[in-house]
């Protein structure tokens, strides 16, 4: 026990990595259509370590916080756990040293120390604490039950082997993201991420519409990692290391840095914030979620729900420390989650494609958790423990019961075959009575239906909003913020059971090719569904008015506590309840769940009986606008797309017709110079003769000279 | 007396240096030789006036061993030369020019600069071997 104890950390990781170089080696060749298997097993131990982590191994750390607030003795050995106040660390090797300009000779024992003299030492190193154990439990969970789905839904493919290696080299990056120990060990994995969303994204490859939204989905995210480095570079010249334990949980040297540099936070802020711009998909980079949809269901419910979008989530929530201190960061911040949440949900209002009602959804609601998360520029030192809290709680909440909507619509697809536009098929709920169930769970979480996950959540969202609209000086803008989430809640239970009434409601229409008879899912797909169906209904209820999350969560060294008189130590207070945790804003909850019942009954009043498969309507320009994204993609075409486009085939034009010919004008040259040679040789015998007449010619004057030089 | 190994000399120089004109710009095979030889003599000359001009025979046993040579290398190159020609059916040199790229002019005289014969009549003519040559129908002082 102890052995899974001490390494855990790294066999989170470790597994699914071991699971995809086992399928690039062997799965390829050899029983192709069981490589889930290795996979599967490799999630299973992954989660079954991360589980270990969140209850055992982490809360061990929990009792030794007190007065002491330097690190414990850290002897870095390569492979031996170190725990220190609220965080272990695993070492793995040093990546790599930069000496600094004026620094003392290198030892390997002051490794730590060596940021102060201006170089930069980056380890491979893990790192949990109380977020990195809540997400990867999430992370982990997740992906073992769409794994699990996978297997079924993928059956039958040619690239079968292909799907599980990427699929399982996505999770090792996932976990590495959440378990690196400095920043630039997480940009790597960011970038990682979202390699493997490309793989994944354009797994049919053949397919020109999904190689191209892969493309997209890459190029969108790399914008955003533009400033994700910038910003980690700014860290580096601020604080001198990029280590999260000196960084981030390290009260006295972020103090220094306020009192020295006070305006340096908002740049890093805005700067960190741009990269969960870009893998976050809020606006403007949100174009490529929608168009992500082209991958494999599972693929969307796995990444494009529960694990790579929120890797925006997590880093602005691990830097909270920094944000703190910098309240016109957390307004942009706020400002950007509701413009988000705004736009997708008008989007998906008239969309008629499933999985991109539930994309858009999913922009919407991450809008949400950046809603929470700039909910603290209103008061930062009160608020940002809150803010956090629920905006992370929201995010635990959203995984499941997004990934429950994804893989039901999947079996959705699965049984109708591959058909996915709603205006074909209706009234499946006879014919599909599993999914059926399902999604109407997770429709009811999503939409925020009193008592269940979403419910939970989204209403502390809310609550922070609504203390922060209270508060001065920013209180105005927080009001507007606080109005633009209730309209979207209201949207977002219309634009789902939109959904849910045009496929499950009205008369049963089936395409041709769902063959003669659809059949539900089988019984490895309906397993992940009912699982995650019960995780949307009630794991909100068990661990968000219960405080077990929040509680938790609170142990994360570094998290600003709310400034309440009486505690000296920089750790997050544990037996101190904010003012807003305890007392629910009743009337936010009430407000809540007036608009989740009125979106709900709107949308029934609409779509409830349907006239099923409401053939192609021409749709009113105000459809028209919701339905082309409001026109975001145009205009992108137009002004961004196109004249790079130009810009590029003017370069091909420079170089093919100026280059390439410098080039070859430069190959002429030993031509020219050598036509001008070549006549020598003409291969006449006399020529020949001739010139050797006049080197003995030459070599007798020499020979003469020479010998008149010598006295 | 040195006035007079100059002059002798000079004209070791004048023979190797028409040797060496009549080889470069001749276009038979046969009088490349011929210019060839001529430049050896010329070679003998000059040894033969050192010879005589340091008093002793040196110069003159040098000059056995070079018309040894001499007669040698004629050998070489005439039998050169009949391999050539029944390769060729000719004795012009230019058809041997391999080495030289098609494209190229030729470093040479131009064609153009030959003198043609303006009427074969008036090119004295050998006869045929082993035929009794024409009488000539007018004395030979009197030819014109």
């Amino acid at each position: 026990m102890s052995w899974l104890n001490e390494n855990c950390l790294w066999l989170i990781p470790a597994a699914p990595l071991a699971a995809c170089l086992w399928i690039v080696v062997a799965g390829q060749f050899f029983r192709r259509d069981k490589a889930h298997r290795v996979v599967v097993l490799g999630l299973l131990a992954s989660w079954l370590c991360a589980l270990n982590l969140l209850l055992v191994v982490v809360p061990s750390t929990f009792e030794d916080h007190g007065e002491h607030a330097a690190a414990a003795t850290e002897v870095p050995h390569g492979g031996r756990l170190e725990t220190k106040p609220g965080s272990v660390s695993y070492f793995i090797y040093d990546w790599f040293h930069v000496r600094g300009a004026g620094s003392q000779p290198a030892s390997m024992s002051d490794r730590q120390f060596k940021a102060d003299s201006g170089g930069l030492s980056v380890p491979v190193e893990l790192r949990a604490d109380a977020l990195s154990a809540l997400m990867l439990v999430m992370v982990t969970s997740v992906s073992l039950l769409v794994a699990i789905f996978a297997s079924g839904y993928m059956h039958g493919d040619p690239g079968y082997p292909r799907f599980f290696g990427a699929l399982s080299l996505f999770v090792f990056s996932m976990c590495m993201l959440v378990l690196a120990s400095n920043f630039l060990l997480l940009f790597v994995f960011w970038e990682a991420v979202g390699l493997c969303s490309y793989l994944l994204i354009g797994f049919w490859f053949h397919k020109p519409s999904a190689a191209a939204a892969a493309k997209k989905a890459f190029v969108v995210n790399r914008i955003g990692d533009f400033g994700l480095i910038l910003g980690i570079f700014l860290i580096w010249t601020t604080f001198g290391t990029l280590e999260f334990d000196r960084v981030l949980a390290n009260p006295w040297l972020i103090q220094q840095t306020v009192a020295a540099q006070p305006e340096i936070f908002t740049t890093i802020c805005l700067l960190l914030f741009i990269g969960a711009v870009g893998k976050s998909a809020q606006f403007p980079l949100h174009v490529w979620l929608p168009d992500a949809m082209e991958g494999p269901t599972p693929v969307s419910a796995l990444i494009h729900a529960a694990t790579m979008v929120t890797a925006g989530v997590y880093l602005v929530a691990r830097c909270s420390p920094l944000f703190v201190h910098s309240p016109f960061a957390l307004q942009v911040v706020a400002g950007i989650g509701a413009a988000t949440a705004l736009i997708a949900a008008i989007t998906a209002l008239t969309q008629y494609d499933l999985k991109r009602v539930l994309a858009y959804s999913t922009v919407s609601q991450l809008g949400y958790m950046f809603m929470s998360l700039g909910a603290a520029g209103a008061n930062p030192q009160e608020l940002m423990q809150p803010a956090v809290t629920f905006a992370l709680f929201h995010m635990f909440t959203h995984a499941f019961f997004k990934a429950v909507l994804f893989l039901s619509a999947g079996s959705v697809m699965h049984a109708m075959g591959d058909v996915i536009d709603m205006r074909r098929f209706s009234g499946l709920r006879k014919a599909l009575p599993i999914t059926w169930v399902t999604f109407l769970a997770g429709a009811l979480a999503l939409a925020g239906v009193p008592l269940l996950s979403g419910f939970w959540s989204k209403d502390e969202i809310l609550a922070v909003l609504h203390r922060a609209a209270q508060s001065e000086p920013h209180g105005v803008y927080y009001t507007v913020i606080l109005c633009i989430a209730l309209l979207t809640a209201l949207m977002t239970a219309f634009y789902t059971f939109r959904a849910y009434f045009l496929t499950f409601h009205g008369p049963e229409v089936f395409p041709p090719e769902a063959g003669h008879h659809p059949h539900d899912a089988p019984p490895v797909m309906a397993g992940p569904l009912y699982i995650l169906g019960l995780a949307a209904l009630f794991i909100g209820l068990a661990t968000g008015p219960t405080h077990l999350y929040g509680h938790y969560l609170h142990h994360t060294p570094g998290l600003p506590a709310p400034v309440v008189a009486h505690h000296a130590d920089g750790h997050a207070a544990e037996g101190d309840h904010a003012a807003g945790e305890h007392g629910h804003d009743w009337f936010m909850m009430l407000t809540s769940s007036i608009l989740a019942v009125g979106g709900i009954a709107a949308a029934y009043l609409v779509y409830g009986k349907h006239p099923g498969a409401q053939g192609v309507k021409e749709p009113t320009p105000l459809a028209k606008l919701s339905l082309n994204g409001l026109y975001l993609d145009d205009i992108y075409l137009a002004l961004v797309v196109k004249p790079l486009r130009s810009l590029a085939e003017l370069s091909e034009i420079i170089d093919r017709l100026v280059i390439d010919k410098i080039v070859d004008g430069v190959a002429l040259v030993p031509a020219f110079l050598a036509s001008i040679l070549r006549p020598i040789q003409n291969g006449l015998v006399q020529h020949y003769a001739f010139v050797m007449l006049l080197g003995l010619a030459a070599s007798l004057v020499w020979m003469l000279q020479a010998l008149a030089g010598t006295p | 007396m040195t006035g007079q190994l100059e002059c002798q000399l000079v004209v070791g120089a004048i023979l190797f240096v028409l040797g060496a004109i009549g080889f470069l710009t001749r276009r038979n095979l046969i009088l490349m030789m011929l210019s060839a030889e001529m430049m050896l003599h010329g070679v003998a000359v000059n040894l033969t006036a050192f010879g005589r001009y340091h008093g002793n025979s040196s110069g003159q046993v040098f000059t056995i061993f070079v018309l040894t040579i001499a007669a040698c290398e004629a050998g070489l190159s005439l039998a050169l030369i009949l391999g050539l020609y029944q390769r060729r059916k000719s004795l012009d040199v230019q058809l041997w020019g391999n080495l030289g790229e098609p494209d190229l002019p030729i470093l040479s005289a131009p064609e153009e600069s030959r003198v043609e014969p303006q009427h074969p009549a008036d090119l004295p003519q050998l006869t045929p071997a082993g035929a009794m040559p024409k009488t000539p129908t007018q004395p030979f002082s009197q030819k014109v």
